[in-house]
């Protein structure tokens, strides 16, 4: 083999993935959150999501007719079912019958077996009313002269204009902090993983023989990279199964969420994780006990905390101008990167600058931890202070 | 040739290595003997660049060793470690991988060396399945899978079995035939002297003595042992003079440093003159003595 960086890295990358996709434990809780998110996306929406079907049968001029009365069910939230008559009787004798919610008799009225009330608020009512508004304005307007219906469509109303952009949708500022919510969640929790994986890999002592033969950056970077694709893959396959029940079951979860800011979020999330990835696994480096996980991880956990809750104040508060800062800062910028851009503080050549500075950022404590890693990973027994893994005053 | 050149590393205010240098030639099995906390496994980490050195160098071949060089070591730290819940074939064939051995060759080499250690009907367990002696065997299958120039082994023979020590022993005389430099630590002294063509001793991070064992058990004063079959207290030595000095008497055994080994015979001639000579010879030093005198000494 080579003697090139990379093909060494990639092969403790190629065995942090392989292995730990092996284990029973990845795939158990793997399968239990594929089927916990399908649950959560599908459940919802067949209990609640289920739109009416309404039948409706079309008397003469169909085609016109017909895309009206389907118009008339996304108004209402009904699903519409539209087929022709051969007859006014045969529609009535159907509509009595109970195959037909309703009947559209093109240009004239539209018929339902019972009106129970002026004021029914019941979905057939609802959709016959639409259908009998959407008709006559159809009609009326065929009636009219070309100039004059086209007037009447653009309307009379003089257009409203305001001299600052709209304010950002409620909509969007909740994709925003959902984003940023689900990155805190995924970094710290794959997070703690590498910390964890770093830890047992400094216990079992596997780690002098490996650096016998690579060097600790290698070592690093496989490790962090191997488990990284892996957690991609989790996440993949996670989204995946959101998608395919969301389609399968109706569900309006991703309604009036915005492309841009998805997309945001994933290089958010990327970004994240090469920033943090090194650090957990330098802090994994430095204990022997999985218990000092949590004090070991500290320094990482207070910077996406304050992200998150950040996050979270700009869903109903204005951007502040601390909020903006942070936003540039390579440790909050992750997680509070998408919701900001949600709420419109910041435009994208500022997203662009703030993922600039996060890679620089990436790189100067890649170097950190790197230099961490290497010092404290052979010293076995009490936790290594990171004073001393900086001095370099190791005994071995 | 591995060539330790005046190593110096402290921790705070404790000397590891105080300017330590020696070396292991090609073909040989070199004992490294030391106290506890002498300073042996900082040395040998120092030699796969696993601490940093305050100053001096360690040189492969003539020069200094690059990561190309190490891949052809092999290493056994004294704090054994593989992955618990990895199969000890796959182990074995990723350590050859890290090593720069590809795909198949590795796993021929993994198959051959885990058989050759008598782990073939273990091949598919993983390490934490199997006892310490096995997973010890394991162990050095990982360092010996690439046929490395240099075996570098950190108390290789603590917790074997005799079985498991008479493996190990041929198995570094064997590497050391096909020409490899065997580097290896133990305070299993009678064993050293067994294995072992040469050893380094050290001390306080300094070397105390070095040289092949023989030579070792020889050095110093020549002393002769000399037991007459009709005199239990040993009384003829009284009549040595300048001939010799009596360093002990035991059981009628007489112990006499002499200058040079000339006047040997001018003893013989003493002791025969008395009495009948039940048994007379040079005394060959055991290796612990010699390292028990070699550490005192570096202490003083």
């Amino acid at each position: 083999m080579k003697d090139d960086w990379f093909a060494f890295t990639w092969l403790v990358a190629r065995r942090e993935l392989m292995e730990r996709a092996r284990a029973k434990s990845f795939k158990v809780a793997t399968v239990i959150l594929l089927v916990a998110v399908a649950a959560g996306v599908a459940v919802p929406a067949l209990i609640s999501g289920q739109k009416p079907v309404v039948q409706v049968g079309l008397v003469g001029g169909s085609a016109g007719a017909r895309a009206v009365a389907l118009e008339a069910g996304k108004v209402t939230g009904t699903v519409v079912r539209a087929r022709p008559e051969p007859s006014l009787a045969a529609a009535k004798e159907a509509l009595r019958k109970g195959t037909l919610g309703l009947v559209v008799v093109a240009g004239k009225e539209v018929l339902l077996k019972q009106v129970t009330s002026s004021n029914g608020t019941s979905s057939l009512t609802a959709l016959a009313r639409a259908i009998a508004q959407l008709e006559g304005e159809s009609e009326l307007l065929a009636s009219l002269p070309p100039a004059a219906a086209k007037a009447i469509e653009r309307g009379a109303a003089l257009p409203v204009r305001g001299l600052l952009p709209p304010p950002r949708s409620l909509t969007l500022k909740v994709t925003g902090f959902v984003a940023a919510l689900v990155i805190y969640i995924l970094l710290l929790t794959y997070g703690m993983r590498i910390t964890v994986g770093t830890q047992e890999e400094k216990t079992s002592r596997v780690a002098e023989v490996l650096l016998s033969a690579i060097r600790p950056s290698q070592l690093l970077m496989g490790k962090v990279l191997g488990m990284g694709l892996l957690f991609l893959l989790q996440i993949v396959a996670l989204l995946t199964t959101a998608l395919v029940a969301a389609a399968a079951s109706g569900s309006t979860l991703l309604r009036g969420s915005s492309p841009a800011v998805l997309g945001i979020s994933a290089v958010w999330f990327l970004l994240g994780y090469a920033f943090y990835c090194t650090l957990f696994a330098a802090a994994g480096s430095m204990i022997t006990r999985q218990a000092d996980s949590y004090n070991a991880t500290l320094p990482m956990q207070i910077p996406l905390i304050l992200g998150y809750i950040l996050a979270d104040t700009l869903t109903f508060s204005s951007v502040s101008t601390f909020d903006k800062v942070l936003s540039f800062f390579p440790p909050t910028a992750p997680v509070i990167g998408p919701a900001i851009y949600a709420a419109g503080g910041v435009v994208l050549w500022q997203v662009a600058l703030s993922c600039l500075l996060c890679v620089a950022g990436t790189v100067a404590v890649g170097r950190l931890a790197s230099t961490i890693y290497a010092r404290s990973l052979l010293r076995t027994g009490i936790r290594v202070k990171l004073r001393d893994a900086l001095k370099n005053e190791l005994a071995t | 040739m591995l060539e330790l050149v005046d190593l110096r590393r402290h921790y705070g205010s404790t000397v590891a290595l105080d300017g330590l240098s020696f070396s292991v030639k090609t073909g040989r099995v070199v004992g490294f003997l030391g106290p506890n906390g002498a300073g042996k496994t900082t040395a040998m980490r120092a030699v796969f660049d696993l601490v940093p050195l305050d100053s001096g160098h360690v040189h492969w071949k003539g020069s200094p060793i690059r990561p190309s060089d190490r891949r052809r070591f092999g290493y056994m730290p004294e704090e054994r470690g593989l992955y618990p819940g990895m199969r000890v074939g796959e182990q074995v064939t990723y350590i050859g991988r890290l090593h720069g051995m590809g795909p198949s060759q590795a796993a021929r080499a993994a198959e051959h060396w885990i058989g050759r250690l008598g782990l073939t009907d273990r091949m598919k367990d993983k390490i934490e399945a199997l006892s310490l002696g096995n997973q010890q065997r394991a162990q050095l299958a990982a360092a010996l899978v690439h046929d490395p120039e240099l075996l570098v082994l950190d108390e290789p023979f603590s917790g074997l079995d005799p079985v498991g020590i008479d493996t190990m022993s041929d198995v570094l005389a064997e590497r050391a035939r096909a020409g490899a430099a065997v580097l290896f630590s133990s305070h299993q002294l009678d064993l050293v002297e067994h294995i072992c063509e040469e050893v380094d001793i050290i001390d306080n991070g300094r070397l105390v003595a070095s040289g092949p064992v023989d030579d070792l058990a020889r050095g110093g004063h020549p002393t002769l042992e000399v037991k007459l079959t009709e005199d239990p207290a040993g009384d003829w030595a009284r009549s040595l003079g300048d001939l010799g000095t009596v360093s002990s008497i035991n059981k009628g055994m007489v112990s006499v440093v002499i200058g040079s080994r000339d006047k040997s015979q001018l003893v013989l001639d003493l002791a025969r003159a008395v009495g009948t000579v039940e048994h007379f010879g040079f005394r060959r030093k055991h290796l612990s003595e010699v390292f028990r005198e070699a550490v005192k000494a570096g202490t003083q």
